[in-house]
């Protein structure tokens, strides 16, 4: 298990994935490091520009957890309580010319991975995202 | 600059070089800049995908932002467009949408 602190976290979006990127567990995990890059990315950008009000010094905190399996990555921050996976899903029917432009952070991520659960727990968001190994694409 | 962009207007064609990756950091800065192209009478966006190894879904917005946005649903083309880039168009559902040629 890897744990990671970040504070503050305001503009860092791409030293935060940076590290979670450098760590042996995700980084020696092959193909899946991609994805885990996409789905970091637009977990960690939605704490950084929303989580918190302007002028407050939030933090995120990363455990990483890899197993011959699977590999396990929870975000926990202090900030505004969100439930990103309460967000509608886009229609990806509806012609591109008609199509809503948000909501696909979240959409990439739920169907990327093969477990994402949230919680509220002591007053901070927990997001925990799984991929298994085997699984790759 | 690997991860930059350049865009050019030629006629009613807007190309659009990009760099290695299309993030969070310079999807929003690619977004500002077609911004300054509304209503110029584009009728084709061309993206130059020859370098481009990796999509974030704010990427994927400045796609949609080009079709609606522009104005005159202008069609959207990706030269050289690769697998995984294309993997993520498919699971968004936009590659029905997109043009791909090979150059």
């Amino acid at each position: 298990m890897r744990w990671l602190h970040f504070q503050p976290i305001a503009g860092r979006t791409p030293d935060i994935l940076d590290a979670i990127m450098g760590s042996p567990e995700v980084a020696e995990s092959g193909r899946v490091a991609k994805i885990i890059r996409l789905v970091c990315e637009e977990l960690v950008v939605n704490v950084v520009n929303y989580a918190y009000p302007d002028g407050v010094d939030g933090y995120l905190d990363v455990n990483i957890d890899r197993d011959d399996r699977a590999i396990t990555i929870q975000l926990r921050d202090g900030g505004v309580k969100f439930n990103p996976l309460e967000r509608d899903m886009p229609d990806t029917t509806t012609p591109l010319k008609d199509r809503p432009i948000g909501g696909l952070g979240i959409f990439i991520t739920i169907k990327k991975m093969d477990d994402v659960r949230y919680e509220y727990v002591n007053n901070e968001n927990v997001i925990t995202i799984k991929k298994n190994l085997s699984n790759e694409t | 600059m690997e991860n930059q962009f350049e865009v050019k207007q030629d006629g009613t064609i807007l190309n659009i070089v990009l760099g290695n990756e299309l993030t969070t950091v310079n999807a929003p800065l690619l977004m500002d800049e077609l911004n300054k192209y509304r209503d110029k009478g584009i009728e084709r966006v061309v993206f130059d995908a020859s370098k481009l190894t990796y999509i974030a879904s704010s990427g994927v917005r400045v796609i949609v932002f080009a079709k609606q946005k522009l104005g005159g649903d202008p069609d959207i083309v990706f030269v050289n467009c690769q697998k995984d880039i294309y993997e993520i168009f498919e699971l968004i559902g936009v590659q029905d949408y997109i043009e791909f040629v090979e150059k």
